[in-house]
């Protein structure tokens, strides 16, 4: 037996968290209790784990291969992971990672000979406005701390050192070079924030102890939802809410009114707040739970009084660790208040929430996919109709709401639907925090009116092109899966409407500046290899079709391209596009078929600089597999490798319609 | 009546059933929609793409999974337009991407759809110029199953069988994105007992049968509609032959059986059927040898040694021994001769007259399916008396499996194992073995009416007795009665396991109680466990009924057959087969046996055998027993011979001819049996099989019309009323003497038995069972003994020496050993009793 009996009943614990019959939730809180004693999940605990579950071995394997935070090999004691993800790479994350390879001596996906340090690359982090950065996990205790704005080589050097001088996990809280001059670990505080003069998603970020139950009551908290606890019904709520026009935070601007209006009849109703936040370009959420905490559960009082769910759930990605403790400490201090639990204000009112850990899967933010992996599974997307307002969490009407979502509605509750519709347009309402990364001066959160222009929030805020030399080329202007819009289009207002007229989404609200230094034929690489990278694999054309892609990319980017190759890229980007099984697809493709029509000409000419004499690819030979009727066969040891190279140039690539 | 919607579907209407899919509907217009995941018998899920089409909705022509959307009324769909085709095209793109293309080596190829769809639907030319993914391409995931990663297309089909109709999960998504796979868990084999069926449901060649696999080109064999002779079940199979070989087995569909599923012996274990050892030439001990003989000479000399006697001894002293695992033809045909040109009764099989059976099996299998597309199943509860269908019949396991899963059937086990369906909601009595006519009483008691005739019976069946006695709780025992006073239609089932021996009359009238008391008497079914159990009792093969279940002193019934056989039948009862193999050597002078092996199961048979005068084995292989036989008699098996079989419900089924072996000499059984009968001056001169299955349906008046023609490829069931049944007191029979140093012995039945079939299948040698006796953990560690452990187990009969399984499933007090295990028969413990005590102590 592997398990002992003290993680036996820390795993236990985790499973009364959840309602009766679906103790497989706790598959993942499970797992990181696992890979916390072991430093990884070793197979005979994973089978351990599904014996308690009532689950097949394969059941568990399978959860902790999709998910990227779970081991089944140890990382070194600490796990420094860089993201390179698209903004962090236009602010040098590949310099970053070059000097922690040089300073720790191994190339990414490596561990250092002491076991010490594993090095990787990672997908986005949610710190896009102070990239570059890094994730520290800490091995023995799961604990994982971001170092941010890491420019030089002296601030990574200032990274391991806090490492090794023991200090680096001092606090959870991030942490900055310039925050910390003398390296003592301590943390930096909230990022830059800005925007409007009175801000009210953000009102609290900022000022010192925001984060506890006394600063949210000291500036009202609470008083809107035991005003409407004690004296709305759930009805008004929902009419409310509609009336205000607010739509979803999370990227697809449907409107959370009309989504309440969809829930079906049957009881029980859950509520799950969506803070998997994971669109690169995207850490607003992030914000909201790590400094403004109460905010965010007054929001899920009101929702869940609402649709009528008294359970809750969380679902916070798993790298968001800091904000993960925030929230269970509100929660506590909430509970101890009454404000969560039984009863709540006097009224007949009951709300649990429960704070659910992702582990690593970008895919979990789709609604469908949050919820399966919410259930205990792989984090795949599952067919609509049913939605979740009819079958959603354990076939129960659901109702899934953005983090941002969930924190307007209390101001629209407090302040009423006439001041909120004063700010934004009749059809994108509200405020919006912005969230701005890339190569502009100050990147970081901006709390503004829908509609405020696109060059306002670069320009006023941002503080124009990071280097002035570099003018801006292109904006992704929602969230790397939106579409590019050029240098001529930073007179678009952003709200839903007028982005769309622009020919993109506004989406999170992620706004990531492209400069003129930055080359397109990367920004497309890296922005596909994110999409291969997290593609859940349930559907063909998501599965194939994105490592397709990215393998053309590659080549084109180590100097094989081919002048056919966009026009092959540009097909294959229609063939996913609306052919997958989840909006993923679409989302894969968009930047990549904005990009190449738009910035053709890049491409082009970095082909024929890469490329003059328009080599073709070599591929090399098949391995030969001959039947082995004679012997029996043997399990393992069986994948052959590539034979040499060969001068078999198979090329004339075909267009489906003749070429 | 169904509400039927109207849609339409390339400018054509189709009405269909709500709820129908776009795919289906289609398809009953003769439209091909290409698909990969989709699959008649699982649930959509959508995944491959392939079946996209264009389909109207509020947003207009949309494309969408055409195996998931429902059809709507008005609804239009287009399969055909540009853009469907385009799709079509890209999609076989993107799965042809990485697909290994080794066609050639494939045994999938010549059958494969995704080889078809390229050819219809495909793009024609690759645009690929970038290396092809690497994955595992001989990776085994069981011992008989091998995953191709490389030809995956990452279907789910496989995935979604094992969880939707076997309910375990032991394939699964690995990776993600693009390099998502399916696998197992690392050393955690695929041990479900119908996993073989993943192979046919697979759409390429990722999944293959490692038996089969290389060993033939799908465009070569030769595909026969037979059925599967492993169990009482009849699940219904494709032989596919070539050049004198069985190359392969794969599932038919016959939905009042099998819908389309097979289990892993049906499917994997025939190694046997081109067995290098089967018998080829009669053998005839000549100084004590056995030695080839011609046909004539062995038959000769049968014919003159079995008159010898009968003249010397009378016909009382031969006997004839069939097979519950041969077809009604020969079976019959052995009870005829033996009645007609011996002119004993001295006929039976094993678990035949020493078995308290009833005449007509399951009343319906379909009444306990819940297929993809159909009915809810018709029972509500099911109770199981000592059955385990995982181990006996697994496609019934997967039967009922689904039924609780997906009808809302509910279980009743009595067993003293924790077989597997007790994972389900319902009931588990674990009574102790012997003891279950006390339990049924005691459920009895709680069922019926207080001062009802049925209540009187069991009076003594308390409470508190049911606890000691059978170690069942109170609470248990009320909660079952509970459930079956509840239900609308419960099923009532037992087997062989507590039929047997001296307490199998008690159970049965115990059970016959239970049943009327619920208002079901027809709803009480016994269920024999081979596959033509159900054919022997119908046709005759015991000593105290004729065919048609007549009983001996039926002077109508005898009359009858006499004319028919043109004949006086005898009258006198005639032995059992424990009676005759105990006597063999005594009374019985001559046996004559028909594809049994009874010196396997107890040694003190092998000793009576070898004292008789005389005997006869009409075999495959030189058994045990037909290594003492005087005369050997080489037969074909089943897929040589043209037979028919029926099933535990009763269902008569064909199993023709597949293949033949041109080296042998061996002949099929009814025509041995009908060239000896003409050496006994009865020229029956049957032309065919077909002859003899004619003359059945002539003489048993319930298979009347059942004939070859009639039967066609899915079998027709034989109508049946059910049991008269009346109450009578059910009495305990008395169980052996405990005592503290000793445990009570329990034989039970597994699909991979070590005997001699199962082990000629190398492949699945790896599964079978050894030699081993299984103890709960807490009899093992107070008997200090520990697994692995060599023990010697003696009851009174006998001793064996077995290996220790610890095994949570089994009732503490009780060891558990299986039936057939090479070298240890379990029979040398029991002495032809259900029950008995053991010792155990270290070797």
């Amino acid at each position: 037996m592997m398990l002992s009996e003290a993680l036996r009943t820390e795993i236990k614990k985790w499973m009364d968290l959840y309602p009766a019959g679906r103790q497989r939730s706790a598959i993942l809180p499970a797992l990181y209790a696992i890979q916390r004693t072991f430093g990884c999940c070793p197979v005979d605990a994973q089978n351990e784990l599904a014996a308690m579950l009532a689950l097949e071995p394969a059941e568990v394997g399978a959860v902790v291969d999709f998910y990227h935070m779970l081991h089944t090999e140890p990382k070194g004691e600490y796990h420094v992971e860089v993201c390179t993800n698209v903004p962090c790479m236009l602010r040098g994350a590949g310099q970053c990672m070059h000097h922690f390879e040089e300073k720790l001596g191994i190339h990414h996906g490596e561990t250092t000979a002491d076991d010490r340090y594993s090095l990787d690359h990672m997908e986005c982090l949610g710190s896009c406005g102070t990239a570059p950065m890094v994730s520290v996990t800490d091995r023995k205790s799961g604990q994982i701390r971001y170092f941010e704005q890491l420019e030089s080589a002296g601030d990574v050097q200032k990274v391991l050192d806090l490492v090794a001088q023991g200090k680096a996990f001092s606090t959870l809280e991030r942490w900055t070079p310039q925050g910390d001059p003398d390296l003592t670990g301590r943390a930096a505080g909230p990022y830059r924030i800005g925007g409007m003069d009175q801000r009210f998603l953000t009102a609290r970020v900022g000022k010192s102890e925001s984060h506890t139950l006394e600063t949210y009551m000291a500036d009202g908290g609470y008083e809107t939802a035991r005003r409407v606890l004690v004296g709305s019904k759930p009805e008004e709520v929902v009419e409310l809410v509609k009336a205000s026009g607010l739509r979803g935070r999370g990227g697809a601007g449907f409107p959370t009114g009309m989504k309440w209006g969809f829930l079906a009849p049957a009881m029980p109703h859950y509520l799950v707040v969506n803070a998997d936040e994971s669109e690169p370009g995207t850490f607003k959420d992030r914000i909201v739970m790590e400094y403004d905490p109460h905010q965010l559960i007054e929001g899920i009082l009101l929702s869940a009084f609402a649709i009528k769910s008294e359970l809750a759930f969380i679902y916070i990605r798993g790298e968001y660790y800091f904000g993960y403790t925030r929230l269970v400490q509100a929660i506590q201090e909430a509970t101890a208040q009454g404000f969560l639990g039984e009863k709540i204000f006097g009224t007949d009112f009951n709300l649990r929430i429960v704070v659910h850990r992702g582990a690593g899967a970008y895919e979990c933010g789709e609604e469908t996919a949050l919820l399966t992996s919410l259930e205990g599974y792989r984090g795949h997307p599952r067919m609509k109709p049913p939605f979740p307002a009819v079958e959603g969490l354990y076939a129960k009407p659901t109702i899934v709401n953005n983090v941002e979502s969930i924190c307007n509605v209390t101001h629209i509750l407090r302040n009423g639907v006439d001041w909120y519709r004063t700010f934004g347009t009749e059809k994108s309402p509200g405020m919006r925090i912005f969230c701005l990364s890339g190569n502009v001066k100050y990147p970081g959160l901006y709390e503004l009116p829908h509609a405020t222009p696109l060059s306002e929030l670069l320009v006023r805020y941002g503080g124009g092109p990071q280097f002035d030399e570099h003018p801006f080329k292109a904006v992704v202007p929602g969230g790397l899966s939106m579409k590019l819009l050029t240098a001529s289009q930073l007179d678009t207002p952003l709200d839903y409407e007028a982005v769309q007229a622009a020919g993109s989404l506004l989406g999170s609200a992620g706004v990531i500046a492209i400069d003129s230094s930055q080359s397109m034929v990367k920004v497309a690489r890296r922005t596909l290899s994110f999409y291969r990278e997290e593609s859940c694999g349930k559907c063909t054309p998501c599965r194939e079709g994105t490592g397709w892609l990215e393998d053309i990319l590659l080549r084109i980017e180590e100097g094989g391209g081919r002048a056919k190759d966009l026009d092959l890229m540009a097909r294959i980007t229609t063939f996913i596009a609306g052919k997958s099984f989840c909006p993923f697809g679409e989302a894969s493709v968009w930047a990549l078929q904005s990009n190449l029509a738009k910035y053709r000409a890049e491409f082009e000419q970095y082909i024929a600089h890469t490329n003059p004499e328009n080599d073709l690819p070599v591929i090399p030979i098949r391995p030969i597999y001959r039947p082995d009727t004679g012997s029996p066969s043997v399990a393992t040891d069986s994948a052959f490798s590539l034979v040499g190279e060969s001068p078999l140039h198979r090329d004339t690539p075909v267009r489906a319609g003749g070429d | 009546m169904t509400d039927l919607v109207t849609l339409t579907i390339d400018d054509r209407q189709v009405s269909v059933p709500k709820g129908t899919l776009v795919l289906d509907a289609a398809a009953k217009l003769g439209i091909e929609i290409p698909v990969f995941c989709s699959h008649p018998k699982l649930d959509p899920v959508a995944c491959c793409r392939m079946c996209l089409v264009e389909i109207s909705g509020p947003r207009g022509m949309l494309l969408q999974t055409a195996c998931s959307v429902p059809v709507a009324q008005d609804m239009v769909v287009k399969t055909a337009t540009q853009q469907v085709r385009e799709v079509q095209e890209a999609n076989l793109a993107f799965i042809l991407l990485n697909h290994p293309l080794d066609c050639p080596i494939c045994d999938k190829g010549g059958e494969c759809p995704l080889q078809d769809q390229t050819l219809q639907f495909g793009p024609g030319l690759s645009q690929l110029v970038e290396p092809k993914r690497l994955k595992h391409k001989n990776h085994l995931i069981s011992e008989t199953i091998v995953l191709d990663q490389e030809r995956c297309v990452v279907c789910w089909r496989c995935i979604r069988y094992l969880e939707e109709w076997e309910d375990k999960p032991q394939l699964a998504l690995f990776e993600r994105g693009g390099k998502t796979l399916i696998d197992i868990q690392d050393g955690q084999p695929v041990d479900a007992k119908t996993s073989g069926n993943i192979i046919d449901l697979c759409p390429v060649g990722a999944l293959t049968n490692r038996v089969a696999r290389f060993s033939y080109r799908p465009w070569e064999i030769e595909r026969t509609p037979s059925l599967c002779t492993q169990c009482s079940l009849g699940c219904n199979l494709r032989l596919d032959t070539r050049t004198h070989k069985l190359r392969r087995v794969v599932g038919r569909e016959n939905m009042q059986v099998n819908d389309q599923w097979l289990c892993d012996k049906g499917r994997f274990a025939h190694g046997w059927v081109n067995d290098e050892g089967r018998l080829t030439m009669p053998l005839v001990r000549k100084n004590g040898t056995l030695t080839p003989a011609s046909w004539s000479e062995a038959l000769g000399l049968v014919a003159e040694k079995l008159q010898a006697i009968k003249r010397q001894h009378g016909a009382s002293a031969v006997g004839a021994i069939g097979s519950a695992k041969l077809s009604n033809e020969s079976n019959y045909l052995l009870q005829r001769w033996m009645r007609q040109s011996i002119g004993s009764n001295n006929i039976d099989h094993r678990d035949g007259a020493d078995v308290a059976a009833l005449p007509t099996g399951l009343p319906a299998l379909a009444g306990l399916m819940k297929p993809q597309y159909g009915p809810a199943p018709r029972y509500d509860v099911v109770l199981l008396v000592g059955v385990d269908p995982s181990e006996e019949l697994p496609v019934l396991d997967v039967h009922l499996k689904r039924a609780v899963r997906r009808g809302k059937t509910q279980l009743v086990v009595v067993h003293p194992r924790q077989i597997e369906l007790t994972r389900y909601p319902g009931v588990f009595l674990q009574a102790a073995p012997g003891s279950e006519v006390t339990l049924l009483n005691g459920l009895l008691r709680a069922v019926a009416e207080p001062g009802s005739a049925a209540s009187a019976l069991v009076a003594d069946a308390s409470e508190q007795k049911v606890e000691a006695l059978c170690g069942v709780a109170a609470d248990a025992l009320q909660k079952a009665a509970a459930l079956l006073a509840g239900a609308q239609n419960p099923l009532l089932v037992y087997g062989p396991m507590v039929a047997r021996g001296e307490s199998g009359p008690p159970l049965r009238q115990a059970l016959t109680n239970l049943a009327l008391s619920l208002g079901k008497p027809a709803n009480l079914a016994y269920v024999g466990l081979e596959a033509n159990s159900q054919g022997c009792r119908d046709l005759g093969v015991l000593p105290d009924r004729l065919p048609g279940h007549a009983a001996l002193d039926d002077s109508a019934a005898a009359k009858a057959l006499g004319k028919l056989w043109g004949c006086k039948l005898p009258a006198a009862p005639g032995k059992s087969y424990k009676q005759m193999l105990d006597n063999a050597g005594g009374d019985i002078k001559a046996l004559y046996i028909l594809g049994a092996n009874p010196a396997s199961e107890r040694p003190l048979w092998a000793q009576t055998l070898a004292r008789l005068d005389f005997l006869v084995v009409q075999e495959i292989f030189l058994t045990e027993t037909a290594a003492l036989a005087d005369v050997v008699l080489p037969a074909v098996s089943w897929a040589e011979q043209d037979g028919t079989f029926t099933n535990l419900e009763r269902r008569v089924q064909r199993a023709p001819k597949a293949l033949n072996n041109p080296q042998s000499k061996a002949a099929p059984d009814w025509m041995i049996l009908d060239h000896l009968a003409s050496a006994f001056d009865a020229p029956w001169s049957h032309a065919n099989a077909q002859a003899v299955t004619a003359e059945i349906a002539a003489v048993v008046p319930a298979y009347a019309g059942l004939t070859w023609e009639a039967l066609g490829d899915q079998g027709l069931q034989w109508n049946a009323s059910g049991p008269a049944a009346a109450y009578a007191r059910a009495e305990q029979p008395t169980l052996p003497v405990s005592s503290i140093d000793s445990l009570q012995l329990t034989a039970g039945t597994v699909l991979y038995d070590g005997g001699k079939l199962f082990g000629l299948t190398r492949q699945m040698q790896g599964v079978a069972f050894g030699a081993e006796v299984r103890l709960h953990p807490s009899d093992s560690a107070s008997l200090g003994v520990g697994e692995g452990e060599v023990v010697t187990v003696s009851s009174p009969h006998g001793s064996l020496q077995l290996t220790v399984k610890v095994d949570t499933t089994v009732k503490p007090g009780v060891a558990w050993v299986p039936e057939s295990l090479p070298g240890a028969p379990v029979g040398a413990l029991l002495n032809g009793s259900a029950q008995a005590r053991v010792s155990i102590k270290k070797k």
